[in-house]
């Protein structure tokens, strides 16, 4: 027989305290985390950008010398390559010495170096 | 048989001395050259553009590189020490303009103050801080 007035409750209930911020407070704070980190993000690629151009403006101004510098080197090369060709073509008829092999009046760099 | 080439200037051509800096100092004074010397440079690359051929701008070539010699020496005479503490921290740091800023500015002051030249980079965006002046930018030497 159950005891008068029923018998009690089943206690299945949790009985925790509510602890820490609520669920659309965490939601919004990796929203604000997130975004804040994905601004940073943009503004880092624009200014990697701008480093990037920075470097290639750098070496740009560079070409113009490093190339006269070697030009020069290169020049000199051809004429004392010119001038022993010169010397081991005397015997042949017709030899044009340094004479392109291409029918291009466009240069090309040697494809032989010595 | 084979044929050296040899390393002195050949008779019909005038003698230039060449700049013998290397990457280092090259890459501090790269806007300076850019700056003092457009002119030089512009005239070699448009002859460079006619023909590829290294006896077509010869000329041309050692002005640019007389340009680029009177440049250093001005540089030095005035502003050795910013020069020489922006080559050698490029030298320590990967050879990165982003890590050496500081000595960069001081670099970039004094030419300012003493021959005139300033630092800009082509292209940049407009109505911006130029990418060298920046106060305090994400990419430095500390990653945080």
């Amino acid at each position: 027989m159950p005891p008068a007035g029923g018998f009690e409750s089943v206690k299945y209930k949790r009985n925790l305290p509510t602890r820490g911020p609520g669920a659309y407070a965490i939601l919004g704070g990796v929203t604000a985390i997130c975004a804040y980190g994905f601004y940073r993000l943009g503004k880092g690629n624009l200014e990697r950008r701008e480093l990037q151009r920075e470097k290639m403006w750098s070496r740009i101004h560079l070409i113009p010398l490093l190339m006269a510098e070697s030009d020069r080197k290169l020049y000199l090369a051809q004429q004392t390559m010119n001038a022993a060709e010169r010397v081991i073509m005397k015997d042949v008829e017709g030899w044009e010495t340094g004479k392109s092999v291409y029918n291009n009046p466009k240069y090309r760099d040697g494809s032989i170096v010595l | 048989m084979s044929a050296t080439p040899s390393t002195s200037t050949p008779a019909n051509l005038p003698h230039v001395d060449e700049v013998g800096l290397t990457s280092g100092p090259l890459k501090s004074a790269a806007f300076f050259i850019g700056a003092y010397c457009k002119e030089y440079n512009e005239d070699f690359v448009l002859c460079k553009n006619e023909n590829r051929d290294p006896a077509h701008c010869l000329k041309e070539g050692r002005k640019v590189t007389r340009c680029a010699i009177d440049l250093i020496t001005k540089l030095r005479e005035n502003c050795g020490k910013q020069f020489d503490a922006h080559w050698e921290c490029l030298e320590r740091k990967n050879q990165e303009y982003y890590l050496c800023r500081k000595p960069e500015r001081a670099l970039n002051a004094c030419m300012f103050d003493k021959l005139g030249l300033t630092k800009t980079i082509p292209g940049s965006p407009p109505r911006q801080t130029p990418i060298h002046e920046l106060e305090n930018p994400i990419y430095k030497a500390v990653q945080k």
